[in-house]
């Protein structure tokens, strides 16, 4: 079992509710980020288009930061989710330096200033760091919420599948841009999109095998499958679900009873 | 094909549509990384040369020298190092047997080989002071004599280790292209011993000029410099082939906000200016303190620069492909 998630680039349309969404399970302070959203827009001689690509850690396979980790507090489980144990970790960075995909967050005084600055921490903080201490000195990362999935799993429900087994970003995104499942399973609903609709992974040159993948959009712009202007802005989400078939076929490049997969 | 130019649209996340310079260890409290690695590389050069002169009749400046990379790394790098985590309570959990990341990780590997030099360091300072300073009877000296060279080639292979892994702990991350080759342990290592040759001439003056070991420390050094200046040459050179992230980095540091640290703190003053009196001084008569003092400090500035310059371009690779 590995799990793996897979980005539909076209469907995201920058609404960050993934990025809320992950802030709120983690109770991640002010200046941490787990789920961040790259936007640049590309000028192609007056044509100016959008791109938009939801970025986290990748829980690589062959992961560099678990490599160059002295204490072996960033470590692989079995289902192949890289995490971070913050009771071993000594806050040497080397992980931060060493992660080719920049997804690694040291927690240092400055990133935990509390929500309000210069105030006591309100109940719901004080709750918070309860359940996820953050602590200072010590590096986070996405974790593709395994507390989530292991409580999920006991009750014998499946992530990606069930939503109370599946991360949060998955569940709050409202164009169905991420999928969840299990990579080694062939017919999962992520290797069947990652193979139908010729899935890649972000700098594959670098040999790690990173466990998120995307589809449907070609990263560095190419402009033969470059997805409309209307699909990459906030104003167009509420018709995703509605568009005619014309327009579907062209913001998804294929018909919407083909290859549409419901989470 | 039309002319295709991107820009950027959230500045928040420009380091990964960007190259950008690392910050971790060079920045704020990173500086200290900085300065450990520089007294790790003075502390490993200063401690080998010591070690290697002193290996068929062990001197004073000789063991004077091992005493002050020994310092240099106890007193100097170690405490950098541990003042720089995050969770300093932590440290202990690096080290073996607490943990086996020994296996992958350049930084366990450091510490340990860090720690086996402290011990094996100690003992070899002790035994040779025994040997020098202490008169011992003729089957005590032979015995402390075997010992010493136990301890001393111990000591010297974990001193040598303890230099190489920091280069080898930056050249295994492929974000950073300019770090990421094997040319950089090689300069690490013999900029080291070039400018532990010039501490350890700063011992000899102090502890009694003997000339013939000067002379024979600066033919050394001018060899070790013109060898390191062909590598850098080499590594800048290898650096605009290797990768856009790379080359920008070498540009960097050629004609950049750091082109500063290196033409005028590393390649002038570091190697240029002590190549320069090393050669004059060999056909010099008289006193050639003073100037062998300049190239000393010369040789320590640029000890620093090196090590700042290459901290200070390390530039990631954007991370969407293309951009940038």
């Amino acid at each position: 079992m590995r799990w793996g998630m897979v980005i539909n680039l076209a469907k995201c349309m920058r609404c960050h509710a993934c990025v809320a969404a992950c802030r709120i399970e983690h109770f991640l302070p002010m200046d941490v980020t787990w789920v961040k959203l790259i936007a640049y827009e590309v000028d192609e001689g007056g044509a100016v288009d959008v791109s938009t690509y939801p970025v986290r850690c990748n829980q690589c396979a062959d992961a560099p930061c678990v490599h160059v980790c002295p204490t072996e507090a960033t470590h692989q489980r079995e289902d192949g989710v890289v995490v971070v144990d913050a009771n071993k970790c000594i806050g040497c960075r080397y992980c931060v330096i060493a992660c080719p995909y920049q997804n690694r967050t040291f927690v240092s005084k400055d990133k935990d200033p509390g929500y309000f600055p210069g105030y006591e921490r309100t109940e719901f903080e004080k709750k918070g760091k309860k359940l996820y201490p953050h602590t200072r000195g010590t590096t986070e990362k996405c974790n593709f919420c395994v507390e989530r999935i292991d409580a999920g799993m006991e009750l014998g429900l499946q992530p990606g599948i069930d939503r109370d087994a599946t991360p949060a970003c998955v569940n709050t995104c409202q164009a169905r841009a991420l999928t969840f499942g299990d990579l080694d399973d062939p017919d999962s609903n992520v290797s069947r999109l990652i193979r139908d609709r010729k899935g890649f992974q972000l700098r594959a040159e670098y040999g790690t095998d990173p466990s998120v993948y995307y589809i449907d959009y070609k990263l560095g712009g190419a402009p033969s499958n470059k997805a409309p202007r209307e699909a990459q802005t906030g104003s167009h989400m509420q018709h995703l679900s509605s568009v005619d078939r014309d327009a579907y076929r062209r913001i998804y490049g294929h018909d919407k009873e083909e290859t549409e997969v419901k989470p | 094909m039309k002319a295709q130019t991107r820009r950027q649209w959230i500045t928040t996340h420009e380091w990964m549509v960007k190259p950008m310079r690392q910050k971790e260890w060079i920045s704020g409290k990173g500086m200290l990384v900085w300065l450990a690695e520089v007294f790790s590389a003075l502390g490993m050069g200063t401690y080998l040369v010591g070690l290697i002169a002193g290996v068929s009749e062990i001197s004073t400046w000789a063991w004077w020298a091992t005493v002050l990379g020994w310092a240099l790394i106890v007193l100097f790098k170690l405490p950098l190092h541990f003042l720089y985590l995050g969770r300093k309570r932590n440290f202990w959990r690096a080290i073996p047997p607490f943990t086996n990341a020994w296996k992958t990780s350049w930084f366990a590997r450091g510490m340990f080989f860090s720690i086996v030099f402290t011990a094996s360091g100690f003992v070899q300072i002790v035994l040779w002071y025994l040997l020098h300073w202490v008169d011992l009877s003729a089957s005590a000296a032979d015995v402390v004599t075997v010992l010493a060279w136990i301890v001393g080639i111990v000591a010297g292979v974990f001193i040598l280790l303890t230099g190489v892994y920091c280069g080898f702990a930056m050249s295994y991350c492929k974000s950073l292209p300019f770090w990421n080759t094997g040319l950089l342990p090689i300069v690490f290592v013999i900029m080291g011993v070039a400018d532990g040759l010039a501490l350890t001439m700063g011992v000899n003056l102090i502890t009694g000029a003997d000339d013939a070991a000067i002379s024979t420390l600066e033919f050394w050094t001018r060899i070790l410099l013109v060898v390191n200046a062909l590598l850098i040459a080499g590594y800048l050179v290898r650096a605009y082939q290797k990768h856009s992230a790379a080359e920008l980095a070498a540009q960097d540091l050629i004609k950049g906000s750091t082109a500063w640290v290196f033409w005028i703190l590393l390649v002038i003053l570091g190697i240029a200016t002590p190549l320069v009196i090393s050669i004059a001084t060999a056909f010099m008569q008289g006193n050639t303190e003073p100037l062998l003092i300049v190239a000393i400090v010369c040789h320590t500035i640029g000890a620093f620069a090196l090590k700042y310059s290459v901290l200070k371009v390390g530039i990631y690779r954007s991370v969407l492909p293309g951009v940038g």
